[in-house]
């Protein structure tokens, strides 16, 4: 139990170190930005007549630091903000701070992901232990085939296609929006989960549709090399069942996969802003998408910050599962 | 070595296997060639036989063979796998053949492979094997597994409790032959049993093998590219050369007077630990492998010193002598 | 051996290869259409192309064999010119990655230790970060219009994963004793690592690469797409935008051609580039072929 305690200690520890040099590499993306933006509220408040006093506080309560005075103390005072949660207010939506509104998108994008993941997980699993089994044969090659060309397209092409199809060709499903405000209001009953479940299927879908390959790929490959393995002959040679058989070989296959968990999730959120733009979807990508085009900066930061939080976070998740399955880990 | 009585006492006798005929071959590109050629053997029943070649053989094949286990590309293409109580193995349908693998049919790996499954501890495992047979007694099953641990020496509580990376080669190679046993299989084969382990646990193992098969009464077959480990434990040796058994008698007059020509051969490349090593006469030339196997004629004639013209064309038979032992080589017959 | 025996040998295998699964000849084709079109393409039609307000989602016909846009261009006209400036500053990117990941993932192999460590902690930073959220930072907020810094940045973001498969394998060789054999015999340094180090991992690099400028083909077009690039230019991710967000080729059926046209040529390359990568495991692995 203390190895587990040390890994994870350790996982704790550089997930900081990470997520430290994240926020450093934003903050000063964004005070040496071209025509500097904390600058350029300043003075817009002193436009609209805030004395130089007022409009100084105010633009420190959006970015976190004082416009004025050098950048390491700027750096200091942004740096002090964020240990308390405060990332500042954001500039589009006036006087909302940004944690909240990151906080109110991240479950949005969070549920999609995950549901995407599991669904993606589940059938790649699946499809490429068949692909593995029947490698040399014509049904594995376009398994194969079909699972690197899911695997290699961008994943705004199987959102495009998903909307044109099932909600323009097919008026299958809505086309945007976590849930339908005419129809349901947020509350903890079974019509609004309904309803929100009903907005999610297209966009889960897209996630699935998205990382699916990608699972294929790796699992035919680590049940190929299982295959090979001695233990599987010593199975079948003591006369286990063929079920059994093939349960020690999936549970040897699937293993190596967790190592591919960190990568997913990371290209999964990066997805996210293409998914959630396609479909309208409120989550943290939209939120990123829009403060860019509303110039919104503090919320911009805000929103990347908190992406790769979640990605560090979901790493150190997916290794410590590793660790807890694996008996060559968790005991030794 | 003390020999415990074992909690069950009930116990079929031990089987005869005969082989007549067998011929396996695997596809490859050059077409279908044959790593195991037309070979008859039999174990009588309560003997331990060896079964020496070296790498490319057949005689891995063979012993797959003896547990209708041939990998694929290979098949059997010729001949018959008689075991009492089984049947012909070569005839058995998938279902039959999985029922008497583990419970007629104990197979033990070589100790350089992992034989366990690495995610589940051996007590799992074995639980598998008994559902897997439909063992109805499973405590009964790990009552005998703990018998047969004891007897080799091992602490059977925590070795059932462990993973297979938290046990050291020569308790692997013990488990493995607890897994072999522990259904009641009364035909053993053993591949490479000592390969990998180092001097001490070799002597170790080999006195367990030689333990177990007299206490339990089992036919036993060893498959070894060792010499030395066919003269500490069997009783009968067979020599296979490029898919053909080459000879076969009792051991200690096999390897007292050697007579084909490739046993004598191996014979003479053994270094003796009282001997002067240069004594040692490594056999010139190599093994040949699937592809380079003469289609025609006799196998060994490009290594042979006695070759004669009539090894170009004709395999030379198997020739069982009056004193029982069997050469294929048409040299020895004639003298 | 001689180096042209060893050439020879090796593009047979690469013939072997195409021709034992033909799909893969078809994949070679695809790519080499897609970089034909990149370099010739725009030479065949005007800077500005026409267009013709009377003639805005025109049906399908000769004339316009992929319709028109809502201006009334000609969209196969746009597929072929937009893939040009695309593809260079993916050409250009994965350049920059094969030789910081190169570079990066030998140094670490060749070395070990300390400069090991710290490299590789660099590169598993890198991979973690969500790539493609990065990226749209940081064009927001360093102008990234211009072609060379878009491929530098491109190409700065995506050198992990080659560096780590460079490493690796650069490991493995020193454990088959390459490097000590090499030092032994009194070679050079700079031998080793041309001679016997680089050819070693030269498939991973190729792969690698063209994995990479796919990848970079793509974040651009999605950085167009989502808008987050300026419109003034001509490629496919212009033309997505346009026809999910802009003109509503959503809801007309006239205008569904517009959307697909882009959709299609880039679901046509990846076909392309997945066929090639078939082969080339293959040509670099042969133990595959026996299974």
């Amino acid at each position: 139990m203390s190895r587990f305690a040390w890994r994870l200690a350790g996982h704790l520890v550089r997930g900081l170190v990470m997520i430290w040099v994240v926020t450093t590499f934003t903050f000063f993306l964004i005070r040496l930005m071209p025509g500097n933006p904390v600058q350029i509220q300043y003075e817009r408040l002193i436009q609209i007549g805030m004395s130089p006093d007022q409009a100084e506080s105010a633009t420190a309560v959006t970015y976190g630091f004082l416009p004025h005075g050098s950048v390491w103390s700027q750096y200091l005072d942004y740096l002090w903000a964020l240990l308390h949660g405060d990332l500042g207010v954001s500039v589009d939506a006036q006087g909302v701070q940004v944690t909240d509104r990151v906080m109110a998108a991240a479950p949005w994008t969070v549920v999609l992901v995950l549901s995407g993941i599991l669904v993606s997980f589940l059938i790649g699993v699946v499809l490429g232990v068949i692909a593995a089994i029947k490698r040399s044969k014509a049904t594995g090659h376009a398994l194969s085939v079909a699972g690197s060309l899911l695997h290699g397209v961008p994943p705004f092409v199987i959102g495009i296609l998903l909307v044109a199809l099932f909600t323009r060709v097919w008026k299958l499903f809505p086309s945007g929006g976590q849930y339908n405000a005419d129809e349901v209001s947020p509350g903890f009953y079974l019509d609004f989960f309904g309803n929100v479940a009903y907005h999610a299927v297209l966009p889960a879908t897209a996630y699935a549709l998205a990382s699916y390959g990608g699972w294929l790929l790796a699992m035919r490959s680590s049940v190929a090399s299982v295959l090979g393995d001695d233990f599987l002959l010593a199975a079948e040679l003591r006369g286990l069942t063929r079920l059994t058989q093939f349960r020690y070989l999936v549970r040897n296959a699937i293993l190596p996969l967790f190592t591919v968990l960190a990568i997913s999730f990371g290209l999964m959120f990066g997805g996210a802003i293409f998914i959630e733009r396609i479909f309208n979807y409120p989550g943290l990508g939209m939120l990123l998408i829009g403060s860019i085009g509303a110039r919104d900066y503090s919320m911009m930061s805000g929103a990347f910050l908190l992406i790769t939080v979640a990605v560090i976070a979901a790493n150190i998740l997916a290794d410590l599962l590793y660790t807890a399955i694996d008996p060559r880990v968790r005991r030794t | 070595m003390a020999i415990i009585e074992l909690a069950t006492p009930v116990r079929t006798g031990a089987p005869e296997v005969r082989v007549d005929g067998l011929t396996v071959a695997y596809r490859t590109d050059a077409g279908e060639l044959p790593a195991v050629a037309d070979v008859s053997l039999e174990l009588p029943a309560g003997t331990i036989t060896g079964l020496v070649g070296e790498s490319g053989s057949g005689k891995s094949t063979l012993a797959l063979a003896l547990l209708g286990a041939v990998q694929h590309p290979g098949r059997v293409t010729a001949g018959s796998i008689t075991i009492d109580g089984v049947g012909d193995v070569t005839k058995l349908d998938r279902a039959a053949l999985r029922k008497a693998r583990g419970k007629h049919i104990g197979y033990v790996f070589q100790a350089a492979q992992n034989s366990l499954n690495p995610l589940k501890t051996v007590g799992k495992q074995l639980l598998d094997l008994g559902r897997s047979h439909a063992v109805g007694d499973l405590r009964g099953l790990l009552r005998d597994a703990r018998g047969l641990l004891d007897r080799m020496g091992l602490d059977a509580e925590r070795v059932l409790d462990a993973y297979q990376h938290e046990l050291s080669g020569g308790m692997r190679q013990r488990v493995g032959i607890m897994f072999a046993l522990v259904l009641n299989a009364h035909l053993v084969v053993l591949d490479e049993p000592t390969t990998a382990l180092d001097m001490i646990t070799q002597a170790n193992i080999l006195q367990i093998v030689r333990d177990v098969h007299t206490a339990l009464g089992l036919t036993t077959l060893v498959v070894t590219h060792d010499v030395g480990v066919v003269a500490e434990v069997a009783q009968r040796l067979a020599v296979m050369y490029g898919g053909r058994i080459v000879e076969f008698g009792p051991t200690a007059e096999v390897l007292a007077q050697p007579r084909h020509p490739y046993t004598r051969g191996l014979v003479n490349a053994i270094p003796r630990l009282t001997g002067d090593v240069d004594e040692a006469q490594p056999l010139p030339g190599r093994p040949p492998t699937l592809g380079t196997i003469p289609a025609v004629g006799c196998v060994f004639r490009e290594r042979c010193p006695l070759r004669m013209s009539v090894c170009e064309t004709v395999a030379p038979p198997p020739v069982t002598s009056a004193d029982g032992r069997t050469v294929a080589c048409h040299a020895v017959v004639q003298a | 051996m001689s180096a042209t025996t060893a050439r020879r040998r090796f593009w047979r295998g690469v013939w072997v290869a195409l021709k034992r699964r033909p799909s893969r000849l078809v994949g070679v084709g695809i790519v080499a259409l897609f970089t034909v079109l990149a370099i010739a393409g725009p030479w065949f039609y005007p800077d500005r192309l026409p267009y013709d307000a009377d003639d805005i989602y025109a049906p399908i016909s000769w004339k316009h064999p992929l319709s028109t846009d809502f201006e009334g261009v000609d969209v196969l006209a746009l597929v072929i010119t937009g893939t040009r400036g695309v593809l260079l500053v993916a050409a250009a990117a994965g350049l920059v990655t094969v030789v910081l990941g190169t570079a990066t993932g030998l140094y670490a192999g060749y070395r070990r230790g300390a400069a090991d460590s710290v490299l590789m902690r660099i590169a598993d930073f890198i991979l973690t970060i969500p790539g493609f959220p990065l990226l749209v930072v940081l064009t927001v907020a360093t102008n990234l219009s211009a072609w060379w810094k878009m491929a530098l940045v491109l190409g700065l973001i995506g050198w992990g994963s080659l560096a780590r498969a460079v490493r690796s394998q650069t490991l493995s060789l020193r454990e088959r004793g390459f490097i000590e054999a090499a030092r032994g015999l009194g070679m050079p340094v700079r031998h080793i690592v041309a001679k016997e180090l680089l050819p070693n991992v030269a498939p991973y690099i190729a792969t690698n690469m063209l994995i990479a400028v796919t990848a970079y083909i793509y974040a651009q077009v999605g950085l167009f797409f989502l808008g987050v690039l300026p419109l003034n230019t001509s490629n496919w991710g212009v033309m997505l935008n346009q026809a999910v967000f802009g003109s509503g080729a959503l809801i007309s059926p006239d205008a569904l051609p517009y959307l697909l046209a882009p959709l299609g040529a880039i679901l046509l390359l990846t076909l392309g580039v997945v066929l090639v990568i078939d082969a080339m495991e293959e040509i670099f692995n042969p133990r595959l072929r026996a299974a």
